[in-house]
Parts: structure tokens; C-alpha cells; sequence
């Protein structure tokens, strides 16, 4: 923890110049995008798994707090591609270095550029829900439901670091988790590649799921078209309208799914070993850094098998009836 | 011109723990330079201040010292540069990331190890050349490596460097530059020894491309640009 507080007051008192706070707003905005990669993985998975818990997931996306949310997890997305391109380009021209303050500022403005109309097509969608007479979740249903994450974050947390001890008291290992020199250069490699491969296929899924249509059309608006499909959500419930975008093909091709399947690998290892950077960075602990490691290796190897399972299994009928059986009993 | 300057003193023998003191100095000229003022201080108002200093010419790269904020040699910074007017405040601190002994004096002992782990010297067990003279090189050949030659080792990249300021493993930016210098010069033969200690975790991949060491360096070293290009030879298995 020493490290991660010298590193926030330093990098406070440090007159570092606008390079300095484009890497402070990567990191938080990374950090930002992967916490909510992983909670709507996993909760998207419901709409295969456990429908009507997914009906009441998004029913507490579309309430205040996760609306604010909404807005911060789009700025974070927009930011953090944008100065990736740049961090990408430099990393392969180190001689335009000239250029990286200027090549910052660029990034500045046009995330303000990318975001203000995008804000302003969301502040409607926004408008539009909350003075429409559509039913709200109530933060204790929010408390109740959202605390189960972070109930399951922390018993995580905790067999990590019981299982690093006890691995300690037994191998009396005093070393972190340290990666071969040829891992940490494919994974070099791979944040790049796989940055600059997620930029189309995530602003694609910003534009279809933020601007054209929102968490407010997803659920509780019954026979609407569903974004990039000709498929019509009939029963107006979100298992219905992932499912239908999981079911439509185009060419015999089930697009959505490959889509979908694409920017979840892609995103979570990147997400991932962002995180491992940061966590190698700041956690000097030995016991606390490999429990960190261990549960990054393994959460992302999770993430990715729980939501590939649900891209395969996908939302049929039944799902659809459960999920406006709930429905129906909350309103 | 008065000047006031904030200085942040330990005596490990004497303090619990670190302070700022101040000094002030008249009739100074906008042209002293920030370590004639810690002179003076030291000369004529308080004799245990402690610094290192030798050449006082920016060549030895004694007196890397945060100076308002910023890492920077103190023998090369005029008052100027820092502020006008009668009055004028300059904070100075000392390195961060390497342990204070005293005063603005850090410990350099684990940056000069990092230093000699990337081995800082020319490799090449060929005879020499027949006449007895120097091994030749094309002044293209000299030229790609000619700007990692400037450094000094003072330090002021690497403890500019946030990922440096939380982990002190991490061989920072001015080993790298060193190993720069060694790797693309066309005479030596080690390039890929030290490639392959640069790849290691503690090694370029620890660099965000950050760029305060380049803003730091004094002797104005394309200090990111060098390490991005020993990270570009490790991913790509060539030097060139």
C-alpha cells in the first residue's frame, strides 16, 4: 500500500507535464471499464442462466445510479481508446515522441468531440425514460441485489489471499508472481494488437447499445425493433431482446454472437493484464501480489468460460416467459 | 532579489522524520544560478546542509535534486528560469525513490546497481584491427546511437518516474539508456545479452510511456524515444 500512496501524492506533487495525467486517466479509466466488463459479463450471462435475475439487472441499470454510471463508463471507454491509439502509435514510432503533447491534447479534444454529442443523444434517452411513467428499481433493491458483487469481489479476495498464505507457510517462497521475460513481451505485444482490434468492434457496441438504442429500450418497451436485427422483442423483456440479437442471422451467420464472442475475449485479457500491471505495480507484498495474481489469472480464464458459455447457450421461449413472469410481479 | 528557499532536510541522527526549512537570501541575481543559493545557505547561514555536488558545471551529475517540482541539476538552473519579481519562493527536495541519507543526499547505491546490471560496457573479443589503430565505424553506424551517449548518470529520469517511485526493482530509465547505447552500436557483440535482460519483467515493460524522464533529463536525452526502441528490438528479435 506504500507504494500505491507515494505514487498518488508524488504523482500530485510532481509538476510532471500532461504525459504524466494522460497515464493517470488511462489507468482509473481502465480500471473503471474493467469492473464494469466484469459485473455485465456476468450478469449477461443470467439472460441465458437465470433470466429473470437478468430482467432484474437491468431494471437497476436503467435506475439513477447506474444511469450516472452509464455516463462515466462511456467517457472512460472513449477516453481510454483514444489515448490507447495514441500510447499504440508512439510505442511503435518512438522517434514522433516530438509530438506526444500535442498527440495528448488530441486526445483531449476529441474525446470532449466524441462524447458531447454522444451525451447529449443519451441525456434524451435519459429524459425520455425518467418523465415517462415507467417504473423504477428502488435503491434497496439495488443494495440487495448489486451487494451480492460485491459480496462475491471480496469472498474472492479472501480464499486468494488464504490460499497465498497458505501457499507461503508451505513452499516458504518469497517471491511474487513474476512472468518470463517472453510472456511479458507477448503480453506487450497483445495490449497493443488486441487494443487497436477492440477499437471498432467497441465503438460499434457503444453506438447500437448507448446512442441508437439504450438500456432504457432494451426493457419495458414491448414489440420494439431490436438494434441491428429484424428481429422484434414481442414480450418487451432484456432476455428477449439479447436473445434475439443472439438468434438473428445474417447469411445463415449468427453475426451478434461472433461479435459478442470477439470483444469478450479480446476485452477481458486486455482488461486483465491492464489490471496485472497495476497490481504488479502496487502490490509489493509478496503474499498480497501473488493472491492478486491467482485471482486475475483465474478470473479472466472464469470470465471468459461463463460468458462464452452463455453466447453458446443463448435465450429461448421459456427464458423469455420467465423473464416477463418477473416482470409482471415487480410492476 | 530576495529569495526564499524551502528546503526539505533530514538528519537521520537527529529528526523522526523529514521537514522544510526555510532560507532567504537577498541581493540575489536573476542569473545565479540554484546551487550558488544552497552554497550560500550552507556558506553562510546553516553549515550542516547537505548536498552533493562536484563539477558544478552540469557534467558530473552530482546535484539532481527536485527543484520546484520538477527533477533537474541544480547547477543548471538559473534563478530566472523559475520566477520573477523582488520576491521569489524555490522548493527544493531530494530525489524520490531512493533512500534520503541526508539532507538532499540519496542514496545512489541501487540506481549505479541497476546500472551495471545491463552491463554498461563495450563486448567484442574479436582482435583488434591488423594496424594496431581503433575499430572503424561508418558515421551513420556512430550517429544511431550518438544520443544515449550524453547521459551523465545523475538520476533525474529514473526517480522522475512513477512506475521507479512504486517499485524500486524496476532498472529505470537511465539503465535502459545506457543499454541503448551499448546495443546499437554496430562494433559491440552483447546486444542480445542485454536484450534479454531488458525483457525481463523488471525490465522495459515496466515503462508506461509516461515521459517525465524526458522532460527531466538535463542533458536533453530522447530518453522514452531510447527505451521505446529497445522494447520495439526485444518484441521484434532484431536490433535493427
Amino acid at each position: 500500500m506504500t507504494a500505491l500512496a507515494t505514487t498518488v501524492t508524488e504523482t500530485l506533487r510532481y509538476r510532471g507535464k500532461v504525459g504524466q495525467w494522460a497515464w493517470v486517466l488511462h489507468r482509473l479509466t481502465g480500471l473503471g471499464v474493467i469492473v464494469f466488463l466484469i459485473l455485465h459479463v456476468v450478469d449477461t450471462s443470467w439472460a441465458a442462466f437465470y433470466p429473470s435475475d437478468y430482467e432484474q439487472a437491468i431494471r437497476e441499470y436503467q435506475s439513477p445510479l447506474f444511469t450516472i454510471g452509464e455516463f462515466f463508463l462511456v467517457a472512460s471507454v472513449v477516453f481510454h481508446a483514444l489515448n490507447g491509439l495514441r500510447i499504440v502509435t508512439l510505442d511503435y514510432k518512438p522517434e514522433w515522441w516530438r509530438y506526444q503533447e500535442r498527440a495528448t491534447l488530441l486526445v483531449f479534444a476529441l474525446t470532449l468531440l466524441v462524447l458531447v454529442p454522444t451525451f447529449a443523444v443519451m441525456l434524451d434517452h435519459t429524459v425520455a425514460f425518467y418523465t415517462s411513467d415507467r417504473d423504477i428499481a428502488t435503491l434497496d433493491e439495488i443494495v440487495q441485489t448489486q451487494s451480492l458483487f460485491v459480496m462475491g469481489f471480496v469472498v474472492i479476495l479472501v480464499v486468494a489471499l488464504a490460499l497465498s498464505g497458505l501457499y507461503g507457510l508451505v513452499t516458504r517462497s518469497s517471491q511474487g508472481v513474476k512472468l518470463s521475460g517472453g510472456w511479458e513481451a507477448t503480453l506487450w505485444t497483445y495490449m497493443r494488437v488486441s487494443g487497436v482490434l477492440i477499437l471498432p468492434l467497441v465503438f460499434g457496441h457503444l453506438v447500437l447499445m448507448h446512442i441508437l438504442q439504450g438500456v432504457f429500450d432494451i426493457a419495458g418497451v414491448p414489440e420494439l425493433e431490436v438494434v441491428g436485427t429484424n428481429a422484434i422483442n414481442q414480450s418487451g423483456t432484456a432476455v428477449e431482446f439479447v436473445g434475439a440479437r443472439w438468434n438473428a442471422l445474417l447469411a445463415g451467420v449468427a453475426v451478434w454472437r461472433i461479435y459478442d464472442g470477439l470483444l469478450l475475449a479480446l476485452a477481458a485479457i486486455h482488461g486483465f493484464n491492464g489490471l496485472r500491471y497495476i497490481v504488479n505495480d502496487y502490490a509489493r507484498s509478496v503474499w498480497v501480489n501473488r493472491a492478486l495474481n491467482w485471482a486475475i489469472f483465474f478470473g479472466v480464464i472464469a470470465l471468459i468460460v461463463v460468458g462464452a458459455a452463455a453466447l453458446i447457450a443463448g435465450a429461448d421461449e421459456t427464458a423469455y416467459k420467465l423473464a416477463t413472469d418477473m416482470l409482471s410481479s415487480v410492476q | 532579489m530576495q529569495v526564499t528557499l524551502r528546503i526539505r532536510r533530514f538528519n537521520p541522527e537527529k529528526d523522526q522524520k523529514p521537514y522544510w526549512a526555510d532560507y532567504t537570501l537577498d541581493n540575489v541575481e536573476p542569473t545565479d544560478r540554484v546551487l550558488e543559493l544552497l552554497h550560500r545557505v550552507k556558506w553562510e547561514q546553516d553549515g550542516t546542509l547537505s548536498f552533493r555536488r562536484s563539477c558544478a558545471h552540469g557534467v558530473c551529475g552530482s546535484d539532481g535534486m527536485r527543484i520546484n517540482g520538477m527533477n533537474r541539476l541544480a547547477c543548471k538552473v538559473l534563478v530566472n528560469t523559475l520566477g520573477e519579481g523582488d520576491a521569489l519562493t524555490i522548493q527544493i527536495e531530494p530525489l524520490l525513490g531512493l533512500r534520503v541519507i541526508k539532507d538532499l543526499i540519496v542514496d545512489m547505491e541501487p540506481f549505479f546497481e541497476h546500472y551495471r546490471s545491463v552491463m554498461p560496457y563495450f563486448v567484442n573479443d574479436d582482435p583488434p584491427p591488423e594496424d594496431g589503430r581503433e575499430r572503424l565505424q561508418s558515421p551513420e553506424d556512430r550517429e544511431r546511437f550518438d544520443d544515449t551517449t550524453k547521459c551523465i548518470l545523475c538520476a533525474c529520469c529514473t526517480t522522475s518516474c512513477p512506475s521507479f517511485w512504486a517499485n524500486q526493482d524496476y532498472l529505470g530509465p537511465a539503465a535502459i539508456v545506457q543499454a541503448h547505447r551499448f546495443i546499437f552500436d554496430s562494433r559491440d557483440h552483447a546486444a542480445e545479452e542485454r536484450l534479454k535482460i531488458l525483457a525481463e519483467t523488471d525490465g522495459v515493460w515496466r515503462c508506461r510511456t509516461i515521459y517525465n524522464c524526458t522532460m527531466a533529463c538535463p542533458r536533453e536525452i530522447e530518453v522514452t524515444r531510447a527505451i521505446g526502441e529497445v522494447k520495439l528490438a526485444i518484441a521484434r528479435g532484431s536490433v535493427e
